[in-house]
Formats: structure tokens, C-alpha cells, sequence
């Protein structure tokens, strides 16, 4: 009776064929189809693009995919060059690429951009609610430090002493009002929009306008996405 | 001080106007304009500093609004000058991912050193980034590439200069002679259309 728990999630696996990816996915030992982390990967690629701040890594899903495409192309090296699943395969694999790297370089970008607002951000945070990975950690601190010397070289070093102390004043932060399109996932009661605390109902499906920070936790706990 | 003639701040903006008008990728690094906005820092600072103690000996009050009025001054000069360095950092790190590791020698001229040493900083962070993005697939995913969304596999593209060799992912080799056009993957090209050896037709 332990596996009734798990059941579910093996037919899924079994049901879902409509991915040009998954047919090669049964040897998998997770329990989640590439059809699914295409669809987590993309969700969080869109949001990603459309949310003024950094959101959650998604490293795991990401590797997941990295390997599912690496399995991919293992298999269609055995298939003719010229065979028309080829072409539509390797034209799939294209397409999740494309996406796997937008999103890496949509972080990046924005990492550049905030560098020092999400580096003190994520020192407050637990380890388990890091928002960037170990990689993308490192950079932003190489980064960081790149840039601060850069300054120093060139200008803040010859400035007068008093003047150098406010680097906290360049700190650059995400405008979290700016306002976004999404779309409710699921129905979501009683939304606080507005400052004087009005409220409104999101109906599953439904779309809104309506500034990014009112609505950011809807979006991490995937309740709305961004489009 | 050039005080004189012209009002406090005038060549910081100068400077910063200069770089947002300016066509080329990177416009020659302006030393000669940031030594002097700094010592236009400078020197108001010391006036201020001087000017300050009299304010602290007298109590003169008439000083105040001249002690604001050059802080002020000093701050716009600071935001403009830095605004300036980090506009052209942004442009170098548009190099990086337009010309891969490499500045071409004719930008190399326009940045000063520390700037290269920015820039090779930034490549090395990148490269190093890229490839633990890989992770332990020994796959590293080249962000630099798939810069567009895939239209379609392969691309009609014409050379624009004697290339030579050119070795495709299933070991087949072409000759790309100028003025030539081939079919080819586009993955596998779209590095050689970006620097400009390629041109994209249609």
C-alpha cells in the first residue's frame, strides 16, 4: 500500500505523449516527465522575463533538462540525418535550448543589473530559500568586486575621503511597483490590490494588470503566472 | 578651477553627453574629462572643507546656503562621473557578448586599463559561469549562442570574406570562399554571422 502514493505519477508518465521528448524518458528514475520540466522551465523562463526582481533558481529542473537533451542527442545520432523525425526532433531541441539559455541570461542580467541588492538580499536568507544558485552566487560576487575595483581605479580612489563612504547610494533596486500582466493559475480570493487595502478576487484563468509586488508571492507559490 | 568661466559640474555632463551621443560601439575613454571633473571634485571639496571650519569658528550663518550649494554641486559631479564608467562598463560587457573573449584590437584602442582589466575580469567570471552551467554533464551551455529564437534548423548564408575550413558537428567540411552561400545548421554558424564572416540572408 506504501506505492498507492507514488501511482499517480508513474501513469502521468505513461498518459502523457503528446511531448516530442518522451518517449525516451522511461528509464528515468525521477518521477516527473520531460514534458513536465519543459512546462515548469517555461513558466519560470516567462515569469522570469516579465518580473522586475530575480525569482528562484530553477538549477534543478534545469539540469534535468540539460540531461534529458543530452540524452536526446545521443539517440539521434542513430537516426538518419535526413529522416523526418530528425528534423523535427532536432528543431525541438533547438526550441529548449533557446529557452534554457534566455532564461540563464535573463538572470545574469538581471544579477548585473542588482548585483548588490540581491547580495545582501540572499545573506538574510536561510540556505533553503536562496533565490540564485551556487553558480550564479559566485558570479555575482566576482562581479561585485570586479566592478568596485573598476570604480576605484578610475574614479573613487581620487576622490576625497568623505565622499567615497556612500556606495550603498549606487545600490541599484528592482522597481517591485512596476506593474505586470499575469494570470491566475488558480482561483485566488481576496488579493489586497491598491494601498487602501481593497480587495479582488481572482477567478481561475482570469488575467490582470497589476503591480509586480502585491502579487509576488502568488507567483512563487504558482498560483498566477506572469505573461 | 575652471570656475571662472564655466558653472560647476558642466563637464561631467559634458562627459556623459559626449558617450550618449556618441555612434561608435565605445568612444575613446575620456581621461583627459574624468581628471578634470575630479579635480573639480576636489576642489570644491576643499573650499568646503575650509569654508566649513570658518562656518564652525563664526557660527556665520550667511556661509550655509554656500556650503549646500558646492555639496551639491560636488554630489552631481560624483553621480555624473560615475554614471559615466558604469555606462561604459555596460557597453564593454556588450563586447563580451558580441565578440566573445577577445576585444578586437580597434575597441582595444578606445579603453583604458583598468577597463581591460574589467573586461577580462567580466569574460573570466562568464566563462567560468557558463561552463558550471553545464553542470556535471561536461555540457556547458554556451549563452552566448542561441542569442535569437530558432526560426528554423538550417540558414541560406553568404560569406563575406575567405574563411577556409569549416568543420560541422558530423565531420563534414566546407569551404567558405567569399561571396559563396550555403545551407547550414544554424546553431552551428550563428557565432561566425554574429563577428560578421557570415551575413544572414533573408
Amino acid at each position: 500500500m506504501s506505492d498507492v502514493e507514488d501511482v499517480p505519477e508513474t501513469q502521468l508518465e505513461i498518459d502523457d505523449t503528446e511531448g516530442a521528448e518522451l518517449e525516451d524518458e522511461d528509464d528515468d528514475m525521477e518521477q516527473i516527465t520531460a514534458q513536465k520540466v519543459l512546462e515548469i522551465l517555461e513558466t519560470a523562463w516567462i515569469n522570469e522575463m516579465c518580473a522586475p526582481e530575480i525569482l528562484p533558481s530553477q538549477a534543478d529542473m534545469l539540469e534535468l533538462m540539460v540531461s534529458q537533451v543530452a540524452h536526446m542527442e545521443e539517440q539521434m545520432r542513430d537516426l538518419d540525418k535526413n529522416d523526418f523525425r530528425a528534423v523535427v526532433h532536432s528543431m525541438e531541441l533547438e526550441r529548449v535550448r533557446y529557452i534554457m539559455a534566455s532564461y540563464l541570461r535573463c538572470r545574469l542580467q538581471k544579477i548585473e543589473t542588482f548585483t548588490q541588492h540581491i547580495l545582501n538580499q540572499e545573506a538574510g536568507r536561510e540556505p533553503d530559500d536562496k533565490r540564485l544558485s551556487p553558480e550564479e552566487t559566485k558570479f555575482a560576487q566576482e562581479f561585485a568586486s570586479n566592478l568596485d575595483e573598476y570604480f576605484h581605479k578610475v574614479a573613487t580612489q581620487y576622490m576625497p575621503n568623505q565622499q567615497r563612504g556612500e556606495a550603498e547610494q549606487r545600490i541599484v533596486t528592482p522597481n517591485l511597483m512596476s506593474h505586470v500582466f499575469l494570470k491566475a493559475n488558480v482561483a485566488v480570493p481576496a488579493v489586497i490590490v491598491g494601498v487602501d487595502d481593497e480587495e479582488v478576487d481572482m477567478a481561475a484563468g482570469s488575467q490582470h494588470i497589476i503591480p509586480y509586488q502585491l502579487v509576488a508571492d502568488l507567483i512563487q507559490n504558482n498560483q498566477a503566472q506572469l505573461i | 578651477m575652471s570656475g571662472q568661466t564655466k558653472m560647476f559640474g558642466e563637464k561631467a555632463f559634458d562627459l556623459l553627453k559626449e558617450l550618449e551621443r556618441s555612434s561608435q560601439t565605445i568612444p575613446a575613454f575620456d581621461d583627459d574629462g574624468v581628471r578634470q571633473v575630479l579635480e573639480e571634485i576636489k576642489a570644491i571639496f576643499e573650499e568646503n572643507v575650509a569654508q566649513a571650519s570658518t562656518y564652525n569658528a563664526s557660527g556665520d550663518r550667511s556661509l550655509w546656503p554656500l556650503l549646500n550649494f558646492r555639496h551639491a554641486a560636488l554630489q552631481r559631479n560624483k553621480r555624473c562621473l560615475l554614471a559615466y564608467l558604469y555606462e561604459r562598463c555596460k557597453r564593454i560587457k556588450a563586447l563580451r557578448w558580441e565578440f566573445g573573449p577577445i576585444i578586437p584590437g580597434d575597441i582595444k584602442q578606445a579603453l583604458c586599463e583598468p577597463e581591460v582589466t574589467f573586461f577580462n575580469n567580466y569574460s573570466k567570471s562568464l566563462a567560468a559561469y557558463m561552463c558550471s552551467a553545464g553542470y556535471n554533464q561536461g555540457l556547458p551551455i554556451d549563452l552566448t549562442n542561441n542569442l535569437r529564437p530558432p526560426k528554423s534548423l538550417y540558414i541560406e548564408v553568404r560569406c563575406m570574406e575567405d574563411y577556409g575550413k569549416f568543420e560541422l558537428d558530423d565531420g563534414e567540411v566546407i569551404h567558405l570562399k567569399k561571396n559563396s552561400q550555403h545551407y547550414l545548421p544554424r546553431a552551428q554558424v550563428e557565432s561566425l554571422v554574429r563577428q560578421g564572416i557570415l551575413h544572414h540572408i533573408a
